[in-house]
């Protein structure tokens, strides 16, 4: 791994949501093939960063940097960050009436890769396997994007978008929210099998099980809109043994005392 | 014949005469257009207070001496084709229709051995008075209203169309009424018979934006028990021209009726449409895709008349505006005291692409029994900003972006119609969309 170089850099980045700061610093390193997850309990400022690293209008980036293989993301609209390889996995994905699933990839793959003959008669063979690998019906092809799905239906979906798009770097936020067991492996299946060896994945979750299936190199601690703690895959279960108080910066220095 | 009076309002100042169209008009038609005639002389003008007229000035409608213009008699025969139009074999039957010039229709050989009646309005009353006669204005008459009133007493082109009972055509009729500046005044007088099933398409197209024309259009439609009659009103006309139209249904026992309005043209369009369940379990479904820019001025008022028991309707209508365009939506449900276990939903919904254009959506409740399942909403607002973040953050522009909302907004609603008009409508979106 040591000589991989960084694939996803984010350097002191801040975020204001209608003027409030909601992320005040972090910085992260991935390189290609890592996966980091990014743990904190709720109102931590996770979902925030996610959103606005993929360029949601909303959530302004007050300053700091961001790369993705060299490039600085926060000079590109979000088109430009997706067609640049960044992908966001939805915790609550839109539904978009009347766009049926198979046009909606359909157009994203054009895109992304282009829409000769050859590459739409390829499109529709991967995007069968794909189904399979999700255990998703083919019915799913003709029903509108997210438009009565269930939770697990749109997180599969989600899932399937990043595995027909190939990102560089995914950023999945709280996919695991909402799934029962079952969907929780084949969710991950789905992460497993569609990030290569030179892509990067950033997992957002509250909880520690997802990150049994989907294993991580690194796991971060997110609180109050900053980085509190960085560590490998045994800081996940030690906070899903022993909650996130004891990290509190505050409380930390009780237990040092 | 001697058939002539002097009448009406304008006897004041100017007096006028009212002709008889030639001397084979027979005498009922003859008194029902005069009745008309004079309705529309005596009746004041609408008023701007009821929900009606709320929205659109009536008098840009007001014709002030129509005797004048010569071509105002319908005197229009069915003329042999003469290679302008061609019959497509996708139609069953197909009508051409340039308001003041000709009249063309033609029929495939399943529609005419059918006993399909298919032909100038003005040639069906001379050569099928009986049948005529029985419908013309029965469902808007002389006293309907006052530009009804003026289409009654002097509509100078019209098709008649009749389907006999049984007769189930798999391709649809389309009528093209192409108005040519000036003042049309068309009529369509449709009767489903029994059981019968068959699509018609009314498209009102015109050529060029030079001018601007007048256009007033009456529908009226007969559904017979147990029919299934899908109808599409296609309108889009040129940027300049004003058209008022009332379409009227009424639907026969256990019938089934579905209406389609795609409104993209006219500088300014008033539309009345509305259907009456008369028979015991009819269903009535009607949507309708709406599209305002530049400063078109798109008014429709739909309504559903419940008149018998066990009755459906369903009301679903898209809006969609751009620049400066504006729209008024009304929507009446009524549901008559005898008319028990009735279920009636309505649901505009109206997208406004930017700042700066305007909708109005006033649904109208009048339900005299408790015993009914009714519903009804209106949204309005810009496209969810959300939505065209989920769509750039999978690679989209913001115009595809919104040019995929924007279909999807109106696929719903263009399920409902034949496949080669509903990709005309969404052509005819995409365009405004890119324009």
């Amino acid at each position: 791994m040591a000589d991989k170089k960084i694939l996803f850099s984010i350097r002191d980045i801040h975020v204001s949501v209608e003027g409030k700061e909601v992320v005040k610093g972090v910085s992260l390193d991935m390189q290609g093939g890592e996966k980091h997850a990014i743990m904190g309990p709720n109102g931590s400022g996770k979902s925030s960063l996610a959103n606005a690293l993929a360029g949601h209008p909303n959530y302004t980036i007050t300053s700091g940097e961001a790369f993705l293989d060299g490039k600085n993301l926060l000079e590109m609209d979000a088109t430009a960050r997706s067609l640049a390889g960044l992908f966001l996995a939805f915790q609550y994905p839109l539904a978009i009436p009347g766009v049926t699933v198979a046009n909606f990839l359909r157009t994203a793959m054009k895109a992304k890769f282009g829409g000769d003959e050859e590459k739409l008669r390829s499109f529709r063979k991967e995007l069968k396997s794909r189904f399979e690998l999700l255990e998703i019906d083919n019915s799913f092809a003709t029903r509108y994007v997210n438009d009565g799905f269930s939770g697990g239906e749109k997180k599969r979906l989600e899932i399937l978008q990043m595995a027909m798009l190939k990102p560089k770097v995914a950023i999945l936020d709280e996919t695991d929210s909402g799934l029962d067991i079952d969907a929780l492996r084949i969710v991950s299946n789905g992460i497993n099998a569609s990030a290569t060896s030179e892509d990067s994945v950033l997992l957002v979750t509250h909880y520690q099980r997802i990150l049994n299936y989907v294993k991580p190199d690194k796991v971060h601690v997110m609180m109050d809109g900053k980085i509190v703690h960085s560590g490998g895959p045994d800081l996940a279960r030690q906070l899903e043994d022993q909650g996130y108080d004891w990290m509190k910066p505050d409380n930390a220095e009780k237990v040092e005392a | 014949m001697g058939k002539s009076i002097t009448l009406g309002a304008g006897a004041k100042t100017n007096p006028v005469e009212f002709r008889a169209v030639d001397k084979h008009e027979p005498d009922w038609f003859y008194d029902l257009r005069k009745a008309g005639w004079e309705f529309y002389h005596d009746s004041p003008l609408p008023s701007r207070t009821v929900h009606l007229w709320r929205y659109t000035d009536p008098s840009m409608f007001v014709v002030e001496r129509p005797e004048d213009s010569k071509h105002i008699l319908p005197v229009i025969p069915d003329k042999s084709l003469t290679g302008k139009r061609k019959m497509s074999d996708r139609y069953s039957c197909f009508g051409y229709n340039q308001s003041d010039r000709q009249t063309v229709t033609q029929m495939d050989d399943k529609s005419r051995g059918g006993g399909v009646i298919f032909k100038d309005l003005y040639s069906g009353l001379r050569e099928n008075p009986e049948l005529v006669s029985g419908y013309l204005g029965g469902l808007a008459g002389y006293d309907f209203g006052k530009f009804e009133a003026l289409n009654l007493a002097l509509w100078n082109s019209g098709y008649l169309v009749y389907i006999p009972d049984n007769m189930i055509l798999e391709k649809p009729i389309y009528l093209h009424r192409q108005p040519t500046g000036g003042l049309s005044l068309f009529r369509l007088l449709v009767i489903a018979g029994m059981n019968s099933e068959f699509t018609l398409v009314d498209d009102y197209s015109g050529q060029d934006d030079r001018g601007g024309g007048l256009i007033n259009s009456v529908v009226e439609i007969f559904a017979g028990d147990v029919s299934k009659v899908r109808y599409v009103n296609f309108q889009r006309l040129g940027n300049a021209d004003k058209i008022s139209m009332t379409v009227r249904t009424k639907a026969g026992r256990d019938s089934e009726f579905k209406a389609v309005y795609a409104g993209f043209g006219g500088s300014s369009a008033k539309i009345n449409a509305g259907t009456v369940l008369a028979g015991r379990g009819a269903a009535s479904k009607m949507s309708g895709v709406i599209f305002a820019d530049g400063k078109q001025r798109m008014d429709y008022h739909t309504g559903h008349h419940h008149v018998s028991g066990d009755t459906y309707s369903d009301l679903d209508f898209k809006v969609i505006l751009k620049d400066k365009g504006k729209s008024a939506y009304t929507g009446l449900i009524r549901i008559e005291k005898e008319a028990l276990n009735c279920n009636a939903y309505q649901e505009n919904r109206n997208l406004m692409l930017n700042p700066g254009t305007k909708a109005e959506s006033i649904p109208e409740l009048e339900i005299m029994t408790d015993q009914v399942s009714c519903t009804h909403g209106a949204t309005m607002g810009p496209i969810d900003q959300d939505m065209i973040f989920y769509l750039k953050s999978r690679g989209f522009t913001e115009a595809e972006a919104v040019m995929t909302i924007v279909e999807g907004f109106v696929e719903t609603t263009l399920k409902n119609m034949p496949e080669d008009f509903s990709r005309e409508i969404r052509e005819k979106v995409a365009e405004k969309l890119e324009s």
